[in-house]
């Protein structure tokens, strides 16, 4: 598969007015992109996933490190806006109704990207038509404003906006934790139907684990700024090595009374600020597993295999304590399908 | 989770309609016939889609539903008394005092000029006619509380320097304060991460049960209900359309729409598709009389869209208000 974006020790920190210390929102990270795959950042709020995201759409200049679009430097402002490259990387925004003109009409919001990239009136038009039966918009919905559509469809125009430019990349921010249950099995359907159709490459940024499992090809977890843990979906969730890992997949709530992921690892204690970061691993100080090592310094990448990396000294002793190596969410899934199929 | 079926009824709601009127049309008829009863040291999760009315009946056990909206009948008790008939002065009394609400979106819900170590302490100024001094201290205890990384720091700042997760604790603090005993937590959770979300979900539920508080779980995640709380309520369009335990509801779900809700979750569109009906959503306000639910009911049957269904109580702590239950 060939690489999309390879983001290489990637840091942004912002500066703090009237003092000379600095949020340090993202350092280090490190990964990659393939075409046709989906990449998912996932962890807490102030984890520094929205950040990556805007680095690599150009919106912000990073700290240090390296971000490539097919080789090519990208990641200073002015190189994402050059001409070679619009269009090439998208976004798809949390909020649909705030991401969306309420004064102008659907069909020339999901148009406009179109405008920039110089193209005549009716080519847009026509290529606005495809697009929308394409995400499966209605052609009235064209004429009409985003507050006649609900949340579901309202994002089907923030999709359609984004893949009209025909683009490599797009980076999805939350895209469906403002919807309904139902309008997100709707989306995230979509997502992946045009994924399979235009081999588009996805950062999905997301802090709703169900809906990661499902649609991802590999999972990075973030803590902090840093990734502290990437490998497939797969083993991320049936096999995660780090504590913080594990201790963000216990707390996934299903909807199953009788499933519930009670964990041998619990994390106690505060996040530590993003201004004053320890020296050593971030999560030493609400870790179970912390000896001395982990205070002394950040572990580096360990390799398990499969692409699977690990930032933790103690991952070894992490596992043999974790026994629960069945994947809560597939259990789950099973025990729904019985359900849904019994009653029909 | 323990059965609490001893225990005296806190609220009790009955035959409850609320209605907003609409220029030159009908009235949107935002809960129409609500019945609710919870229990002292009870939980219960009141899950349904945006616009079914869950917010309009939080808003209305506060006796805060806003004009021109109306309560065109029913009642609703809080500890035996009606509270249609309290007067303003003893209504201030009780809210945020014994009855508190946990409100989402609180960055704008929250006095963007005060800071919020501030506005925790002036409830408890107002309710407990606590010193200042005193006030703050309990303030700083509640951010403590609510586990406010730096509360001391936090204390001095304004709303829009904390993140929502901060911001929600802190919407929180200012509705545990004075130790209420009934909470209504209208989708407080839904802005939260999941490890925040898990804390402040076993915050709620240990204080509900160390005392004895009792709370409406009002929520978009059928999720978060599996796990917190005695009792699921489904609403769909103002009215409740099945109530039951916990165990009960998740083990075998019966009316449609909760089948629905909870396919949503399942990974296979097929089976998805099974229990979901596409309709376009002009078609959906249209049906006054018979099940309201019947346009987008993939069991609806002509007698479903001819004559509306009462609530039956299936089994024991099990009701469903559907002509054709879902048999397992």
């Amino acid at each position: 598969m060939s690489v999309v974006l390879s983001v290489q020790n990637l840091v942004q920190h912002f500066p703090i007015a009237g003092s000379r210390s600095v949020v340090q929102a993202v350092n280090n990270v490190s990964f990659t992109v393939a075409r046709g795959e989906t990449l998912s950042l996932v962890g807490e709020s102030g984890s520094g996933k929205t950040t990556v995201g805007r680095c690599i759409l150009g919106l912000i200049d990073p700290t240090g490190g390296d971000i490539s679009f097919h080789g090519e430097k990208i990641g200073k402002k002015h190189n994402v806006r050059s001409r070679g490259l619009r269009g090439k990387i998208q976004l798809v925004f949390q909020e649909p109704a705030e991401s969306l003109d309420p004064r102008i009409r659907i069909g020339v919001t999901i148009g406009e990207p179109l405008r920039s990239l110089g193209e005549k009136r009716e080519d847009r038009n026509k290529r606005v038509r495809e697009i929308a039966r394409r995400v499966g918009l209605s052609e009235d919905a064209l004429y009409q404003y985003p507050a006649e559509l609900s949340a579901g469809q309202q994002q089907r125009v923030g999709i359609a906006r984004a893949i009209i430019t025909d683009p490599e990349l797009i980076v999805l921010d939350e895209p469906t934790s403002a919807l309904d249950p139902t309008a997100r099995a709707e989306i995230i359907d979509l997502l992946i139907r045009l994924q399979k159709e235009l081999n588009t490459a996805y950062l999905f940024i997301s802090h709703d684990l169900s809906t990661v499992r499902y649609l991802s090809h590999r999972v990075a977890v973030m803590y902090l700024g840093m990734i502290v843990e990437q490998g497939s979906a797969q083993d991320i969730f049936s096999r995660p090595r780090h504590p913080y890992s594990i201790g963000l997949l216990s707390s996934v709530l299903l909807p199953n009374p009788n499933l519930e992921r009670r964990s041998e690892v619990s994390l106690q204690g505060e996040i530590p600020s993003p201004i004053d970061l320890p020296e050593g691993c971030y999560l030493a100080s609400r870790c179970p597993f912390v000896e001395a090592e982990c205070n002394a310094r950040m572990p580096d990448a360990d390799d398990i295999g499969g692409g699977h990396l690990v930032h933790c000294f103690k991952h070894r002793n992490v596992i043999d304590e974790e026994k629960a190596t069945l994947d809560y969410f597939e259990r789950f899934q099973e025990e729904a399908e019985k359900l849904l199929i019994s009653g029909h | 989770m323990a059965e609490n079926s001893a225990a005296g009824t806190i609220l009790n709601i009955e035959g409850l309609n609320v209605s907003y009127p609409v220029y030159e049309t009908d009235p949107v008829r935002a809960l129409r016939g609500i019945d609710l009863k919870v229990r002292e040291g009870e939980i219960i999760g009141l899950v349904g889609e945006s616009g079914s009315g869950k917010t309009t009946l939080a808003r209305s056990i506060m006796q805060l539903i806003s004009r021109p909206g109306r309560v065109d009948s029913g009642r609703i008790e809080y500890d035996g008394r009606d509270l249609a008939t309290l007067g303003e002065e003893e209504l201030r009394a009780l809210r945020g005092n014994d009855i508190a609400m946990v409100i989402p979106n609180p960055r704008t819900e929250l006095n963007p000029l005060v800071t919020v170590g501030m506005q925790i302490a002036n409830v408890a100024r107002y309710h407990l006619s606590l010193p200042r001094k005193e006030a703050k201290k309990m303030a700083m205890a509640m951010l403590e509380a609510v586990q406010i990384p730096d509360p001391t720091r936090r204390f001095k700042a304004y709303p829009h320097e904390l993140s929502g997760g901060m911001a929600q604790r802190v919407v929180m603090a200012i509705a545990l304060i004075c130790s209420p005993r009934f909470i209504i937590s209208d989708d407080a959770t839904s802005g939260l991460d999941v490890t925040v979300q898990t804390q402040v979900l076993e915050l709620l539920q240990d204080l509900v049960q160390q005392q004895g508080a009792s709370m409406l779980f009002i929520t978009r995640d059928i999720g978060i209900t599996a796990h917190y709380c005695h009792q699921v309520a489904i609403i769909y369009a103002g009215e409740i359309v099945e109530l039951a335990s916990t165990q009960n509801f998740f083990d075998n779900p019966q009316h449609p729409y909760s089948v629905m809700l909870l396919s949503a979750f399942s990974h296979n569109p097929k089976l998805r598709g099974l229990w979901t009906k596409v309709v376009d959503a002009a078609l959906e306000g249209a049906a006054e009389s018979g099940c309201y639910f019947a346009a987008r009911c993939v069991r609806a049957s002509d007698k479903c869209r001819a004559e509306h269904p009462d609530m039956r109580e299936m089994t024991d702590a099990h009701s469903v208000r559907c002509h054709h239950p879902v048999e397992r």
